[in-house]
């Protein structure tokens, strides 16, 4: 059951858009205001009820539900939703900004010039642009300028993009074609979900290791599978067939106890014991090169023995100067 | 009769009267109160509608009924309640629609009254005509910290109230009681984190919010501000300071040459923290702020192969110390 008043205000904002948008469907209607058919058409019903003093038929909002479509009349007084409160306002502007901040600048003449009408047309005297700017601070995650703004463009308009792509699972960049389907924002950072034509598959994969994008000119026809498998982690390879299990020192145990690449974390002692499953070990290198005694490879063997490797060979970067004073 | 039902009426009723219509009117009007067996209880029912429908916002004035001023009634002055009409381009209504899907995620503070002045303006952004409304291929999956709290700590920077709360440090079991006055909020990496001057500290510090408890307001009843911004305080001074610049000891620079396969990615990141000098094979050197030298190897050794420490002398020697360190540890376990 939901909360009366978020009821009643859903009620005072359906009858205005209807009214504004004749005929709109039922699927715009449960969209627009996130609600099912059933609920939606409860509301219509409940609407249907209300009116003017005396209630006669002549006197009760008109509501019509004609095949998929749904019409309201009688209720001019109802022509406009309810001004916001300070604080309903206060929230939008810092969204709009939050938002602006978190996109970088793309969209964002749009966003801007949407929230200087807004601002003209219902004041904002309890906030400064300035107080919401000193106050709150959104990193963009770095994604290079605009490619956001194409990147939704290119999902819009099903068109084929080519970029280049930096796979932190194995190390390496390389230039790709994918259909973008859609963006997600989680743990931080924006992903692309896409349709991958070298392996026929959907993939995910994170907008700030896109170095180079081009958009081409042709479209493509998105699959019906629609959403990748499976983006929990964040773009580390997460499915794959290979356990690994660390062992963190205490100065590391707490930090690790709060990352969420790892699916089992045990206290052993001082430290933590973690485990996580992946499909390849090249970042899983780079991660542990940063971390280095501090973390015992339990398992598998083959990672210690390639990381050994990885220490050696970044280990010559400085070998020239270190031969010329060898003990 | 249902009690949305009622509202609605008596919502929809003081908006049309020509004058304010008295306590008798009303109750003579809606089935609901004319059903109530006392003038009392009707009473009753109608000041708990009245109270609930001022609790929304909406803008029920009592007035007098005539000139001669000896009876009064309610009415909703329509001006007052309607929102404004807004006409926005197709352009501007996609990016309001990015912003709900966004305040939906409830990820910002205030989210829900954002949510919530965006249902309020959905007729100025709906799209009349076959094409439906517009559809946004963004979703905003990030788990919500705390709203509550986030949006508690962030009305206490904008109103100068100071805050308190138990906070769990990183790395120990303890939680303490601090007290801060909030500066801002920022989000980085997926986290929120309050800056602020910590009463228990005497200087100015973050505060991660997944790591805070029973945020309150210290003078809540008090509308006045309990502390004064610095004037020069920046909130960016604070969000970008990365892991290595943390700690006392003292503050030098390093010099680290990336290869041309990273070399974009770092510049990303840290391009507007740090100077960056471009090589001819793509690759760049970055000048860094080192404090924290546990933290500043972290960092660069997990760059691998694609990362040289070149000066100071002192940090690369150390740098390859602790590659050996690890080789020999790395060997040792092996045995």
């Amino acid at each position: 059951m939901t909360d009366p008043a978020a009821r009643l205000r859903r009620l005072l904002a359906l009858v205005p858009y209807v009214l504004k948008h004749q005929g709109a469907t039922f699927q715009e209607l449960c969209e627009v205001f996130d609600v099912s058919r059933e609920e939606l058409i409860r509301d219509l019903n409940l609407i249907f009820m209300c009116g003017q003093p005396e209630y006669t038929p002549a006197d009760l909002i008109e509501v019509v539900m004609e095949g998929d479509r749904v019409y309201i009349g009688m209720a001019d007084y109802f022509a406009r939703p309810m001004r916001f409160t300070p604080s309903e306002l206060a929230g939008l502007y810092v969204a709009c900004s939050a938002l602006a901040a978190l996109a970088g600048s793309p969209s964002d003449s749009a966003l801007h010039s949407a929230m200087e009408r807004i601002r003209r047309a219902m004041g904002l005297k309890d906030l400064s642009p300035e107080e919401v700017e000193k106050s709150l601070e959104m990193a963009s995650p770095d994604s290079r300028e605009g490619m956001l703004a194409m990147l939704m463009r290119a999902c819009e308009e099903r068109r084929l993009v080519e970029m280049e792509y930096y796979t932190y699972g194995r190390d390496e960049l390389a230039w790709r074609r994918a259909g973008p389907v859609s963006l997600v924002f989680r743990l931080g950072h924006w992903y692309l979900n896409a349709w991958d034509e070298k392996s026929r598959e959907m993939r995910v994969f994170r907008v700030d290791r896109i170095k180079d994008l081009r958009l081409s000119e042709e479209r493509y026809v998105p699959p019906r599978e629609r959403e990748p498998l499976s983006a929990g982690t964040g773009g580390i390879p997460e499915r794959g067939g290979i356990l690994v299990r660390l062992r963190f020192s205490p100065r590391l145990a707490a930090w690790a106890e709060e990352q969420p690449v790892f699916t089992e974390k045990v206290r052993n002692g001082e430290g933590l014991v973690c485990a996580l499953r992946t499909d390849n070990l090249s970042w899983l290198e780079r991660e542990l090169l940063g971390w280095g005694t501090e973390v015992e490879i339990i398992h598998p063997p083959e990672l210690k023995e390639r990381l050994r490797e990885r220490v050696r060979r970044t280990l010559s970067l400085y070998e020239k100067k270190r031969r010329s004073r060898k003990r | 009769m249902n009690k949305l039902e009622r509202l609605m009426n008596l919502v929809a009723m003081l908006l049309e009267v020509r004058r304010p219509a008295t306590l008798e009117q009303i109750r003579n009007s809606i089935p609901d109160y004319r059903k109530q067996r006392s003038m009392a209880s009707f009473k009753r029912m109608f000041e708990r509608d009245k109270s609930e429908l001022r609790e929304m916002g909406i803008p029920i004035r009592v007035e007098p009924v005539d000139a001669f001023g000896e009876e009064t009634g309610y009415r909703i002055p329509k001006e007052e309640y309607y929102l404004p009409e807004v006409e926005f381009t197709l352009e501007e209504k996609a990016a309001l629609l990015l912003v709900s899907r966004f305040a939906s995620g409830g990820m910002i503070p205030l989210s829900r009254e954002a949510s919530s002045a965006l249902l309020k303006l959905s007729p100025d952004l709906g799209r009349s005509g076959e094409e439906g409304p517009l559809r946004i291929p963004v979703r905003f999956a990030h788990p919500a910290e705390s709203p509550e709290a986030l949006s508690k700590l962030w009305e206490a920077s904008v109103r100068r109230k100071t805050v308190r709360f138990a906070y769990r440090s990183l790395g120990s079991p303890e939680v303490r009681e601090r007290s801060l006055d909030p500066y801002g909020i920022y989000f980085d990496r997926g986290a929120w984190y309050v800056v602020g001057f910590c009463h228990l500290r005497n200087e100015v510090r973050s505060f991660r919010l997944s790591r805070m408890d029973r945020v309150e307001l210290v003078n809540p009843d008090s509308p006045d501000p309990d502390f004064r911004r610095p004037a020069e305080f920046r909130l960016r001074d604070y969000s970008r300071v990365l892991p290595w610049e943390f700690e006392e000891g003292t503050e030098y620079q390093a010099e680290v040459r990336l290869s041309p396969r990273i070399a974009w990615w770092v510049e990303r990141d840290l391009g507007d923290v740090y100077p960056f000098r471009c090589l001819e094979d793509g690759g760049a050197v970055i000048k860094v702020r080192v404090r924290n030298e546990d933290a500043f190897f972290d960092w660069v050794l997990s760059l691998a192969e694609d990362a040289e420490v070149l000066s100071p002398p002192g940090l690369r020697e150390k740098t390859v110390r602790r590659l050996e360190e690890m080789l020999e540890y790395l060997e040792g376990e092996g045995k």
